[in-house]
């Protein structure tokens, strides 16, 4: 019996993978024959294979034709009936478009103006990084792995089979745990082509004729449909063929295991390196000098990778949609990190745009060192300990390197990550031994194993959970796998006896876990003692402090412990019920939130009046605006990422400990987040800086264009401090220009603005080296410029009479003269400063 | 000649003291006598009082917004100019004025 199904495609960009993945999964449930023809081309296709129902090219409102024979036929006809009616329009939805997460980040004119191709992604590590593209992940055969040798086929093809079966399992059991709607997607793709019967029936055929392997019928497969599904016109098809790519080496992985087909490539020059998704163990194996940049997919499994990346301050830029363009090979592109774009085509605008970029962030990362050595002491010579994070050994050195005084949190969980078995005692001693060596003498807080939740590890067969973040996970999980947890500590205690380790229990909320890991801990000591092995009796115990619960019984804590570290990124998610990776919840999600500070407050008085250690080691005390705050609420310790210790360092020594505290306690009366960063901004008004200064004179600017210009003087206020949002502040500058030009004649302009993007009033001179379009009023162009910029919140007005002085002054030609015949920048910022005091 | 003005720019930073400083520095080569207001970001200052309005013969608004007690005005002869054409050409004003 043969039945008919006729329908006009419905979906704008045709039955391409994600469709052909509905179908299939509909049909496969039926015994009966099912085949698509598209009257269009005259192909035919079986709607069990998604590979060949795509491989039939069907467009919108082409004709299709469903024919259904056998057993089943009818219950079969029906049920694709009804998916066709109603489910299959509503298969074409785009995937979100990841730009729209770019919020509030404003592009400076110059790439908004440009007609360059530019993908949008998010800024993940600030920075900028110039290269050649290079793509990772997809099909990467190493040498090793025969292709051809004698096979019996029996064998081989039994493999294929059995690694087909495993890996759609796997994908099965994926899905089941994954909640990403991207992610589900990208599953459920690479599962129905693990299952597709064309890709089997293929893998069997390509093993027959060479006597290849089960590896050389993988990579005969995986370039068959790589060519059919390239040529195709449609991009969405040309994608599918990195799904493809994906499942071949899944199976190799399967056939082979993990460690046989892991292949790194081989950096040999500057390179960004763009890929959907990559770990950490990849991202570790890539030759670091020659990495300047990171774009990655979705950042579904990669939050791991990126932290690496913070560490080692690689550019990187995450959420990036159309990375499977096959198009993607550039000698020359350009990551911005700091606005979250990928560029791929140049021209010279851009690439003078991005040298001053580079300039901008050097410049200010070279007056930053200053800081990165000097002890961290507030002016009034109190002591706060900078620190970093760290995720392996190897960042040690470039955190001391970055100005680190200690380690305030070594992540132990990369030791563990990417590998089919738990690393071993012997192993993880050395790590740690590595790390207190780059450490010499300065402390370094280890923490013990943090995984489940979002960072689970294939070999412990963690259940998949419904709430993974409020689950099963870090402390929780040691009493199951106490050998596990064992060995670590060993390792630890081992390690104790080479330099002044603290260890640190992740995830604790009740004193009975704290008795149980002390317990654990005191009898590896013993175990070492009697086996004669040295360790340190001494060692400090502390807890991360992330779960409310534990805050509210810290006098209990402080009985049992030596110290505590506030992860503030999971306390905040968990005390304000607001998922951190949330972007609707970024209101909520907001370390400012008075409760929050009222909250450390608690947590950080209790622990000091307990004669206790605190310090803090999350997201929250990387930014350097809110040093303030946190130092006067009285923590011992700030840990970041060691990119931002300078800055860090530079901000202790700017406030003293007087001023924190003020602050701080007004901070905890504050009713809105808003309302604590107005306190925060009128705060930094507070640095004495002066309008002028001769560092904001630049005597022979080559910039030459109008947006060069403005934005040199903008990178010179970020680069001494003055602004912490250069692309706001030019904004706001372009927008005061679209009024009308600021170039008032004689070949001078003055252009400014009032923003709360400066955190103080300024004045810029700069003489251009060649003069340049200005739109001035005379219709000449510009060769002085003097650019003010004043604080939006500055209701006293504080510089206002002397910019309206100085406005009075530039109508004059003798001043004028004056300014232009200055010969350093020490007299011209002299001759500004005696006329405005005068 | 007697003349009193008011300058007014959009930010209140710049122009409206640069086009005050233009004013004064004309009216004195042109030989005339002049009280100018500057409505900035400071607010008011050097405000004119009606004494000092009805004393004048002409008044000057070099304004691009509108000026806070514009009604001081009312019974005054007066031009209105954007604050560009006090800086570009000043002298034109006062002769516009002279004429209105």
């Amino acid at each position: 019996m043969s039945l008919e199904l006729k329908f006009a495609c419905p979906l704008p960009n045709g039955i391409h993978a994600r469709p052909a993945s509905a179908l299939e999964e509909v049909a496969r449930n039926f015994v009966a024959d099912i085949s698509l023809t598209n009257d269009r081309t005259g192909n035919v296709a079986n709607v069990k294979s998604v590979l060949a129902i795509i491989g039939a090219e069907v467009r919108h409102r082409d004709p299709c034709r469903i024919v259904i024979t056998g057993a089943d036929a009818e219950a079969a006809h029906a049920a694709l009936s009804d998916f066709v009616r109603h489910e299959f329009p509503g298969c074409d939805d785009p995937t979100p478009a990841s730009s729209n997460l770019i919020g509030e980040i404003v592009l400076p004119p110059v790439l908004t103006q440009s007609n360059q191709i530019i993908r949008h992604g998010k800024p993940a590590v600030a920075g900028i990084g110039r290269g050649r593209l290079v793509r990772l992940g997809g099909l990467q055969v190493p040498p090793n792995l025969p292709l051809q040798r004698n096979a019996d086929f029996a064998t081989e093809s039994g493999k294929l089979d059995a690694a087909l079966t495993a890996i759609a399992e796997d994908y099965e059991t994926r899905l089941e745990q994954q909640h990403s709607r991207l992610e589900i997607e990208l599953l459920k793709a690479h599962r129905s082509i693990a299952r597709d019967p064309e890709f089997r029936q293929k893998l069997h055929e390509f093993l027959q004729p060479e006597q290849r392997t089960a590896a050389g019928a993988i990579v005969a497969v995986e370039k068959y449909f790589t060519m059919i599904l390239t040529q195709t016109d449609s991009a969405l098809l040309r994608e599918r063929a990195l799904d493809v790519q994906d499942v071949c080496y899944q199976l190799l992985r399967q056939i082979y295991g993990p460690s046989a087909v892991t292949a790194e490539p081989h950096l040999t020059q500057d390179s960004i390196v763009v890929a959907e998704s990559l770990t950490p163990g990849q991202f570790l194996a890539l030759n670091r000098k020659f990495l300047k940049g990171l774009v990655l997919g979705h950042a579904g499994n990669t939050s791991h990778t990126v932290i690496l990346a913070r560490s080692f301050g690689i550019p990187t830029i995450i959420d990036v949609a159309d990375l499977r363009n096959e198009t993607l090979c550039h000698d020359e592109a350009i990551v911005d990190a700091e606005c979250g774009l990928l560029l791929t085509t140049l021209n010279d605008t851009i690439r003078r745009y991005y040298a001053m970029e580079e300039r901008r962030i050097a410049e200010r990362k070279a007056r930053l060192r200053r800081f990165a050595h000097q002890p961290a002491r507030t002016p009034d010579n109190c002591p706060v300990g900078i620190a970093g994070n760290i995720g392996t050994a190897a960042e040690g050195e470039a955190a001391f390197d970055a100005g680190a005084e200690s380690i305030g949190l070594f992540r132990t969980e990369m030791l563990f990550f990417d590998r089919d078995t738990p690393p071993t005692e012997d192993e993880q001693f050395e790590e740690y031994c590595r790390a207190l060596s780059t450490a010499k003498g300065r402390p370094v807080i280890t923490r013990t194993l943090d995984i489940g939740g979002d960072k689970p590890l294939a070999y412990l067969h963690l259940p998949a959970e419904n709430n993974p973040f409020l689950g099963y996970r870090a402390v929780r999980i040691y009493p199951e796998y106490e050998n596990l947890f064992r060995s670590q500590i060993r390792a630890l205690v081992r390690a104790s006896a080479h330099g002044p380790l603290k260890i640190l229990i992740p995830m604790i909320t009740a004193a009975e876990e704290i008795a149980w890991a002390k317990q654990v801990i005191r009898e590896e000591q013993n175990r070492c003692r009697a086996a004669g092995i040295p360790y340190d009796a001494n060692m400090a115990i502390g807890a991360m402090i992330e779960v409310p619960a534990a805050a509210f019984q810290l006098d209990v804590l402080c009985r049992e412990l030596d110290f505590f570290s506030i992860g503030s990124n999971d306390l905040l998610q968990y005390f304000a019920g607001a998922d951190r990776a949330n972007p609707r919840l970024a209101k909520l999600y907001d370390p400012l939130q008075p409760a929050f500070l009222r909250f450390l407050h608690k947590i950080i008085s209790e622990a000091r009046a307990a004669g206790k250690w605190i310090g803090l080691c999350g997201e929250m005390g990387g930014h350097a605006e809110y040093l303030p705050i946190l130092v006067g609420l009285g923590l011992d310790e700030i840990s970041a990422a060691p990119s931002l210790v300078a800055a860090l360092k530079a901000e202790v020594a700017a406030w003293p400990m007087t001023l924190c505290r003020d602050l701080a306690a007004k901070a905890l009366t504050c009713a809105t987040a808003a309302d604590v960063r107005g306190l925060l901004d009128e705060f930094a008004a507070r640095r004495p800086t002066p309008l002028v200064d001769p560092e904001l004179v630049i005597i022979e600017s080559t910039s030459t264009t109008k947006q060069e210009v403005i934005k040199e003087a903008v990178d010179r206020l970020y680069v001494l401090g003055r602004t912490q949002q250069p692309r706001a502040l030019e904004q706001a500058l372009w927008q005061r220009e679209a009024v009308y030009s600021t170039g008032f004649g004689h070949g001078f302009a003055i252009p400014h603005c009032k923003t709360s993007a400066v955190s103080a009033n300024s004045l810029v001179l700069m003489r251009l080296r060649a003069p340049v379009e200005w739109g001035s009023l005379d219709g000449k162009p510009v060769q002085t410029v003097l650019l003010l910029t004043i604080r939006e919140s500055d209701h006293a007005n504080n510089h206002m009479n002397v910019f309206s002085k100085l406005a009075r002054k530039v109508m004059h030609e003798d001043f004028r003269n004056h300014l232009i015949e200055a010969p350093d920048s020490t007299v011209a910022c002299a001759l500004l400063s005696g006329v405005l005091a005068a | 000649m007697k003349f009193v003005a008011v300058t007014a720019c959009p930010t209140g930073i710049a122009h409206t003291y640069m086009a005050a400083e233009q004013l004064e520095k004309t009216a004195q080569k042109l030989g005339h006598t002049i009280k100018v207001e500057t409505q900035g970001a400071m607010g008011i200052e050097n405000e004119l009082s009606q004494a000092d309005i009805d004393a004048a013969e002409a008044a000057i608004l070099a304004t691009d917004i509108a000026i806070e007690k514009p009604e001081r005005f009312d019974r005054i002869r007066k031009v209105q100019v954007p604050v560009q054409a006090a800086l570009k050409d000043p002298v034109a004003i006062f002769q516009k004025t002279l004429a209105a």
